[in-house]
C-alpha cells in the first residue's frame, strides 16, 4: 500500500511538473509600453499593446466604453470622454457625473457579465485590480478589452493616459493633459530639491487594528508620491507594497507627519491621538496629523498630481508658494 | 407519503436548471429565451451572448459543483461515520487554496495555459494534500477514521497557515488569489465546465456504486471486516473518488461551505439513510440546491453578486434547522 501511495504521489508530481513546464512563458514577456504601436495599421485603425502583453485592435475609436475601475473612469472623464462612457464599476464615484452611469458590479471583485454584455460596449477598459481570468471571460464574450496596468511611476501614469486617449480618439486631449501634469510634477521636484530636509511620513491605509495598521510599502504609488514630495516613507523598508507595520516599529521610527487615508472608516486625528502609545509621537504632538482623501493617493489617476502638490506644500511650506 | 424520491429530486433539479437559465441581472423575455435556446440566431446579439456564453455554462458548472460537493459529503459522512464530516474535512479545500496561491506567485503569461495554471495547481495540490493525509493516517494495513480526521484537520490547518503567510509575503498578484479564494474565477464559456467534468464524473460514478460497501461500513470496521468487506481498500477508493470530485469542484469554483454537510442530512431526514439511495439523491439535490443558491446570489443585490457560499449558509442553515425540528424521529443518524 505504501508503495502504491508513493507511486500515486510520484505520478502527480510528474504531472505537476509537466504542466508547469507546459505553462512556462513561451511568447515575449508582457510589455508595459502601452503606447507602443503595433505594425501595419491604417490611419483610422487603432492597435495598442496592453498591460497583459495583448495587442488590442479597433477599427475606430471607442464610442461605448465600460470602465471596470474608478481610476479608468477618472482618466476617461479627465480626457473629456465622459459622454463615451456607458457603464462603470461600483467604486467609480469621481467625477460625480460618473455616478449617474449604470454600474456593472465590481464589489468583492465580482462583475456582472450579463450587465456588461447588455450595454453592448465597443471597449471594456480593465485595470490592475482586474485579473487575467476576468479579461479572458470578457474576451470570450466577443468584447474588446484593454487592460491598463498599475503604473509604478509618473511616466507609467502618463502612458496610461495616452493609451486611453488613443482608444477613445482623443489624442490631442491626452497630449495636453500629459504635458500639464508633467509640468506640475517637474515644478514640485524642482521646488523640493532646494532643501535637504526629508521629513518622515507615515501613510495609514487602514488602522482598524491600531496595533498593526496597514501602510504603503516600497514600490507603491503612495511611496513614490511621498518621495517626490520631498519626504521619506516610514514603510519604505517593508516587504510588500501593501503591508502591516507593527506599532512598536512605528513608535521607534517616530514619524514627523501622519497622513490618514482611512477617514472613511471613522479614523480622525483625534482618535489617532487617543490610541495608547501614540500620544508621544512627534507628529501627534506637533499636530501634524491630517485626514486625506485616499482616492487621490491610491488610484492611479491625474489626481495623483493634486495629492503630490498638496503633500509637498504640507511637508515644505516654506519652499512651495 | 409514498412519493418516488428520484422523481422528486429530478423534478427539483429540472426546476432549478430552468430557473438558473431564466433568471439573471438582465431581463430576457421568456419568448426570446426559448427562441435562443431552440437555436434561433436572428435575435439581439447581447441576448444570445448572455444566454449561450454566460448563463448556460454557468448553470452547468454550478450544477456540477453542487453535485460533487453533496455527493462527496454523503460519502465522507458514511465513510467516517461522522455526521459532521464534509468534503473539506481531510484537507481538500486548504490544499486547493495553497496550490492556487502558489501558482499565483508566478506571473503567468496571458495564454490559455497561463489562465488554467491556477485551477490546475489548486486541483493537484488538493489531491496531494489528501495523499499526504491518508499516508499519515495509515496504521499498518488499517486506515482508522479517527486518524484520518485528526490528520486531515492538522494538515489542513498547516496548509491554511502557509497560504496566509504566502499571501502576506506576496509581492505579486494578491488580488487574483483573493478573488479565487472568495469564490473562483469569473466565469464565461464552457472551458471550466469541460475541464472539471471528467474528474467530477469519474468520482461521482464511483461513489454511486459504493452505496452498498458504505452501508456495510456503518456496522463498524471490525464487523464490516468480518462480513467480508475489505475496509481499508473501500476507504481508499471512496476517499480517492470523493476527493477527486471535490478537488475538481473547488479548483473551478472556489470554496463553498455547508452544502456538502446539509444536503445529505436533509435527504437522510426525509428519505432515510440507505447509502445506495443517499449518494445519488445527494448528487441530484446538491445540484438543485446550489443552483437555487446561485440564482439568489445573482439577484439579491444585483448588479452586485454575493459569493454563493454566503447564500448557501444564510439560506441553508435555517432551512436545515427547520427540517431538523420538524422531523419526528428523536435521533435520525
Amino acid at each position: 500500500m505504501n508503495r502504491r501511495i508513493f507511486f500515486f504521489t510520484f505520478t502527480l508530481l510528474v504531472l505537476t511538473a509537466s504542466l508547469l513546464g507546459a505553462c512556462l512563458p513561451t511568447g515575449k514577456p508582457s510589455s508595459p509600453l502601452a503606447t507602443q504601436p503595433a505594425p501595419a495599421v491604417t490611419p483610422t485603425q487603432i492597435a495598442l499593446v496592453d498591460g497583459l502583453g495583448r495587442t488590442v485592435r479597433m477599427e475606430a475609436p471607442a464610442k461605448r466604453v465600460v470602465s471596470l475601475a474608478p481610476s479608468n473612469t477618472e482618466i476617461l472623464f479627465a480626457l473629456g470622454a465622459g459622454s463615451q462612457v456607458v457603464g462603470r464599476d461600483d467604486f467609480s464615484d469621481y467625477p460625480t457625473e460618473a455616478k449617474k452611469l449604470p454600474s456593472v458590479g465590481g464589489s468583492m471583485s465580482k462583475y456582472d457579465l450579463e450587465a456588461i454584455a447588455n450595454l453592448k460596449p465597443d471597449l471594456v477598459l480593465a485595470a490592475g485590480i482586474n485579473t487575467p481570468d476576468q479579461v479572458k471571460a470578457l474576451e470570450n464574450l466577443g468584447l474588446t478589452v484593454y487592460y491598463l496596468p498599475n503604473p509604478s511611476d509618473f511616466n507609467g501614469l502618463f502612458n496610461n493616459i495616452l493609451a486611453v486617449a488613443r482608444l477613445v480618439g482623443r489624442d490631442q486631449a491626452g497630449e495636453e493633459l500629459k504635458a500639464s501634469l508633467e509640468t506640475r510634477v517637474a515644478k514640485v521636484q524642482a521646488q523640493v530639491a532646494r532643501s535637504q530636509e526629508r521629513p518622515l511620513v507615515y501613510y495609514e491605509l487602514d488602522g482598524s487594528d491600531p496595533t498593526k495598521p496597514w501602510t504603503a510599502g516600497p514600490q507603491s504609488f503612495i511611496d513614490l508620491i511621498i518621495r517626490t514630495a520631498g519626504g521619506r516613507n516610514v514603510g519604505a523598508d517593508l516587504s510588500s507594497a501593501w503591508a502591516q507595520i507593527s506599532q512598536e516599529e512605528l513608535v521607534k521610527a517616530d514619524p514627523d507627519f501622519i497622513l490618514l487615508g482611512d477617514g472613511a472608516y471613522g479614523v480622525t486625528p483625534e482618535s489617532v491621538a487617543k490610541r495608547p502609545g501614540w500620544e508621544n509621537l512627534k507628529a501627534v504632538k506637533d499636530g501634524h496629523v491630517m485626514l486625506v482623501d485616499d482616492n487621490l493617493f491610491s488610484r492611479p489617476t491625474p489626481r495623483n498630481v493634486d495629492a503630490l502638490e498638496m503633500l509637498a506644500k504640507w511637508l515644505h511650506p516654506d519652499l512651495i508658494q | 407519503m409514498k412519493v418516488q424520491p428520484y422523481l422528486v429530486a429530478s423534478a427539483l433539479l429540472v426546476a432549478a436548471l430552468m430557473l438558473s437559465v431564466a433568471v439573471g441581472s438582465v431581463y430576457i423575455p421568456p419568448g426570446t429565451l426559448v427562441r435562443i435556446l431552440v437555436g434561433e440566431r436572428d435575435l439581439p446579439v447581447a441576448f444570445t451572448t448572455i444566454v449561450l456564453e454566460l448563463r448556460l455554462p454557468r448553470t452547468a458548472l454550478v450544477a456540477l459543483v453542487g453535485a460533487a460537493l453533496a455527493g462527496s459529503g454523503a460519502a465522507y459522512q458514511g465513510l467516517f461515520r461522522n455526521p459532521l464530516a464534509d468534503p473539506y474535512l481531510i484537507g481538500v479545500a486548504s490544499g486547493a487554496g495553497l496550490g492556487a496561491v502558489l501558482a499565483l506567485s508566478v506571473r503567468w503569461p496571458y495564454t490559455l495555459a497561463g489562465l488554467m495554471a491556477v485551477p490546475l495547481a489548486a486541483f493537484i495540490a488538493a489531491l496531494l494534500t489528501v495523499v499526504v493525509v491518508v499516508s499519515l493516517a495509515r496504521s499498518g494495513r488499517a486506515l482508522p477514521a479517527a486518524n484520518l480526521i485528526l490528520a486531515g484537520v492538522a494538515v489542513g490547518a498547516f496548509a491554511t497557515a502557509l497560504t496566509s503567510f504566502l499571501m502576506l509575503r506576496s509581492q505579486g498578484d494578491l488580488r487574483r488569489a483573493l478573488v479565487w479564494l472568495l469564490g473562483g474565477a469569473t466565469l464565461s464559456g464552457w472551458l471550466y465546465f469541460l475541464a472539471a467534468l471528467p474528474y467530477v464524473g469519474l468520482g461521482l460514478v464511483t461513489l454511486v456504486f459504493s452505496g452498498h460497501p458504505l452501508n456495510v461500513l456503518q456496522f463498524g470496521d471490525e464487523q464490516a471486516q468480518q462480513l467480508g468487506l475489505p475496509v481499508a481498500r473501500v476507504r481508499m477508493v471512496v476517499i480517492a473518488a470523493a476527493s477527486l470530485a471535490t478537488a475538481a469542484a473547488v479548483a473551478f469554483s472556489g470554496v463553498i461551505g455547508f452544502l456538502g454537510l446539509i444536503v445529505p442530512h436533509l435527504i437522510r431526514l426525509v428519505w432515510g439513510g440507505d447509502y445506495r439511495r443517499l449518494v445519488p439523491l445527494s448528487i441530484l439535490m446538491g445540484a438543485a440546491f446550489l443552483l437555487a443558491a446561485d440564482v439568489l446570489a445573482r439577484v439579491v443585490l444585483a448588479p452586485q453578486e454575493l459569493p454563493v457560499g454566503v447564500v448557501t449558509a444564510l439560506a441553508g442553515a435555517p432551512f436545515f434547522l427547520w427540517i431538523l425540528r420538524r422531523s419526528r424521529k428523536q435521533e435520525y443518524w
